[in-house]
């Protein structure tokens, strides 16, 4: 399988012809065919094919400008915003076609939730950031049961705790952690099966960092989770899968302990020792 | 390390001896010097040129001021009214209703003249000449008459009565009086035997200077003694709520869509250069338009506040979207990912979110919008809001003029008395304007806090 020779300059195009290592997951709840990105005339994504498997932590990977977070944003078509990027292949959640014709996106991002590299809550209190997918969605009309939602998204997010006292408050007040935690609560207030996260804890310090790796271990429990980082040992302690992006393309994906005891590819040898990226 | 530095500016630089013996936070502090004198210099010039500004303000203010204060009072005149009902032409045995009828016709004039004769005789003129007589009756406004028979059908008691009553002076009297003229001076426009009767009226203490309340409640007029902004102000008003009504939900609407919805495409940059340039159009061009279209084709009504607003609504319109397009661009993107992240469709990303962040920068662009308009007089000189209109407008189809327009006559009227009517209706209209900001304003940082 690894047919590919790697020159002096390991950044240098390469050519790849198929990704190795494991790409099927038992119990799939995405699964990405052929997926091709186009931005224009240029090609972000070649070919990629993978599976997310349902309520585990997939993590992707892979050096700046690999495609990684263009990957992940197509998976609930926040890149329609995009005007000039262009989607083709297969991208299922279930047994949909997310770009079907007939599917309502907005049906699609209620589903599939994301959470941002940099925290970016609403300039309005705690409640009504947590409130606000609810009520956009009209899951409830009930005051109490609006609260029940708040309470118990803030909970699982681990924040509740801190905030409960203060929930009228600007969610902009609060600190970088617990913004993103307060993000993600957002995001769960709206029960999404897929969570999407694009480097949840690149803005974060090691405390906070902490903090949100062990609310997504527990959050695995209940959702599918992808998540862009940078970190290795981010991807190393959180996720069950890892998938290595290369320059549009994906290169290895496997599980999380194989990827990082014995890559099989000579690309995510260098990078995850260290030797570039 | 700093050695290693050294070496490479000289090694790759030039060749001057010079520099090789300066280490490079010598060089650094050299320059800074020069770099702090730079600074100071740059912040001077812009404190002096605030400076400038804030003076010219002052100088403007303090100006405008002063000549306006003469035309915030006015003085009035004591007659003793002989009212006689056969000077008056009304048959004294009648009353009530029919009397009134009667002494709504009547010949104040009359009673006038005969009233006011007696003042200006003594022993060596017993008797007033034609002329004295007329040069005496034009001492008084011409409003006269109509307060005498406005005191008598109040209290139709006072027939054959001989009462008190304050009337206003000519305007000439009037600005003689405020002014302290030598006699003989340009510009004064009563002779000596006029200055003479003033003088004996005020040594009687018939003479008495009072607020000028009927510049506020009274219209145009020709008689600057009677003139009062209230008409302009209305219709200033009236043109503003039109404009207000029109180009702020046309404008914000026309932005977000623009912004949020449009394809990016060659139409859209087509539609973005024309607005750019619809907002350096001559306003007078959008007054012609306003003739054309509005009146001729649509035929709204002429010298109507309607009409007005909607020529001003053109011309506010790109000064709204532009500014209201910028505050849009300027609001995070991250805030929009996040509302399309939870799953909100477009229109509710725009209306809870993009909406009231940008709303500050929006109401800005309003107020300058509508200032502006507040100010503009051409293109309403060409939709016929430049007539004498005497009447108060009371709806947007009356017949009305604006306070900018009101200036601009007055300004061009020739009765001196004009002259602080004309600074007095520029304070109202630097007041007004001063509202209408610190609403928005007030507005604003209610937006910003939330």
């Amino acid at each position: 399988m690894n047919n590919i020779e790697i020159t002096q300059d390991p950044l240098a195009q390469v050519e790849l012809t198929e990704t190795v290592g494991n790409i099927y997951a038992d119990d799939a709840k995405m699964s990405i065919r052929n997926a091709n990105v186009y931005y224009g005339e240029k090609q972000a994504i070649h070919d990629v094919s993978l599976d997310l498997a349902k309520n585990q932590v997939t993590a992707l990977i892979g050096p700046s400008g690999c495609g990684k977070s263009t990957f992940l944003r197509c998976l609930n078509r926040m890149n329609d915003t995009i005007d000039i990027c262009r989607i083709t292949g297969q991208l299922m959640l279930d047994d949909e076609d997310i770009y079907a014709k007939n599917l309502d996106p907005v049906l699609l991002r209620a589903r599939v939730g994301m959470v941002f590299q940099k925290p970016n809550p609403f300039p309005k209190s705690i409640y009504d950031n947590v409130a606000y997918g609810a009520r956009i969605h009209g899951l409830t009309n009930n005051k109490a049961e609006l609260d029940e939602i708040v309470e118990t998204s803030l909970q699982k997010a681990g924040l509740f705790n801190e905030v409960k006292d203060r929930l009228k408050d600007p969610g902009t007040g609060l600190s970088g952690g617990q913004q993103q935690r307060l993000c993600i609560a957002r995001t769960i207030a709206v029960s999404p099966e897929v969570i999407l996260m694009d480097e949840p804890a690149s803005a974060l310090d090691p405390i906070a960092t902490a903090i949100i790796e062990e609310l997504i271990d527990e959050l695995k429990e209940k959702y599918t989770i992808a998540i862009v980082t940078h970190s290795m040992q981010q991807a190393a302690r959180v996720s069950q899968h890892t998938a290595y992006f290369h320059m549009g393309k994906l290169v290895e994906m496997g599980k999380t302990e194989d990827i990082f005891t014995h890559p099989s590819h000579k690309l995510t040898e260098n990078y995850i020792t260290g030797r570039f990226g | 390390m700093t050695n290693s530095i050294d070496k490479n500016i000289t090694g790759n630089a030039t060749p001057a001896k010079l520099q090789t013996k300066l280490s490079t936070t010598e060089k650094v502090a050299l320059s800074l010097k020069k770099r702090h004198q730079k600074e100071r210099r740059f912040r001077n010039t812009g404190f002096s040129a605030v400076l400038f500004g804030f003076m010219l303000v002052v100088i403007l203010i303090g100006d405008i001021t002063t000549k306006a204060l003469p035309a915030f009072h006015q003085h009035w005149v004591k007659l003793d009214v002989n009212y006689q009902s056969d000077w008056l032409s009304v048959d004294a045995n009648l009353s009530g209703y029919e009397l009134t009828q009667q002494l709504k016709t009547a010949n104040f004039r009359k009673v006038l003249r005969n009233s006011l004769y007696p003042m200006f005789v003594n022993e060596q003129t017993p008797k007033l000449s034609r002329k004295d007589k007329r040069s005496a009756f034009k001492l008084f406004s011409s409003n006269a008459e109509f307060t005498i028979r406005d005191a008598l059908l109040a209290a139709p008691e006072d027939l054959n009565e001989t009462v008190s009553i304050w009337v206003r002076l000519d305007d000439d009297v009037d600005s003689y009086l405020k002014e302290g003229f030598a006699f003989g001076t340009a510009g004064l426009r009563i002779d000596e035997q006029q200055a003479q009767w003033v003088a004996k009226l005020e040594q009687e203490q018939r003479i008495e200077s009072r607020f000028n309340t009927s510049f506020f409640t009274a219209s145009d007029s020709r008689e600057p003694e009677l003139a009062g902004i209230k008409g302009a102000l209305m219709g200033t008003l009236l043109t503003m709520f039109v404009t207000l009504l029109l180009s702020f939900p046309l404008g914000v609407a026309g932005a977000l869509y623009l912004e949020e919805f449009a394809p990016k495409n060659r139409l859209t940059d087509i539609i973005e250069i024309n607005i750019n340039n619809l907002a350096a159009v001559p306003s007078i061009v959008f007054g012609l338009l306003g003739l054309a279209v509005i009146i001729n084709l649509f035929g709204l009504p002429r010298s109507a506040p309607l009409v007005g607003g909607i020529v001003l609504t053109l011309m506010t319109l790109p000064t709204i979207i532009i500014a209201s397009r910028a505050a849009i661009k300027a609001v995070p993107p991250s805030i929009r990912e996040a509302a399309l992240g939870l799953g909100a469709s477009k229109m509710q990303v725009t209306l809870s979110h993009v909406l009231p962040q940008a709303m500050p920068g929006i109401i800005t662009g309003g107020i300058i919008g509508i200032a502006q308009a507040l100010g503009e007089t051409a293109p309403l000189l060409m939709i016929g809001m430049v007539a004498f209109i005497v009447d108060v407008p009371t709806s947007i189809a009356d017949s009305a003029t604006v306070l900018p327009v009101q200036i601009f006559l007055w300004a061009d009227s020739p009765e001196r008395a004009f002259l602080a009517k004309t600074s007095a209706a520029i304070l109202v209209l630097l007041t007004l304007l001063l509202v209408i900001n610190t609403t928005a304003t007030v507005l604003r940082s209610k937006f910003e806090k939330k």
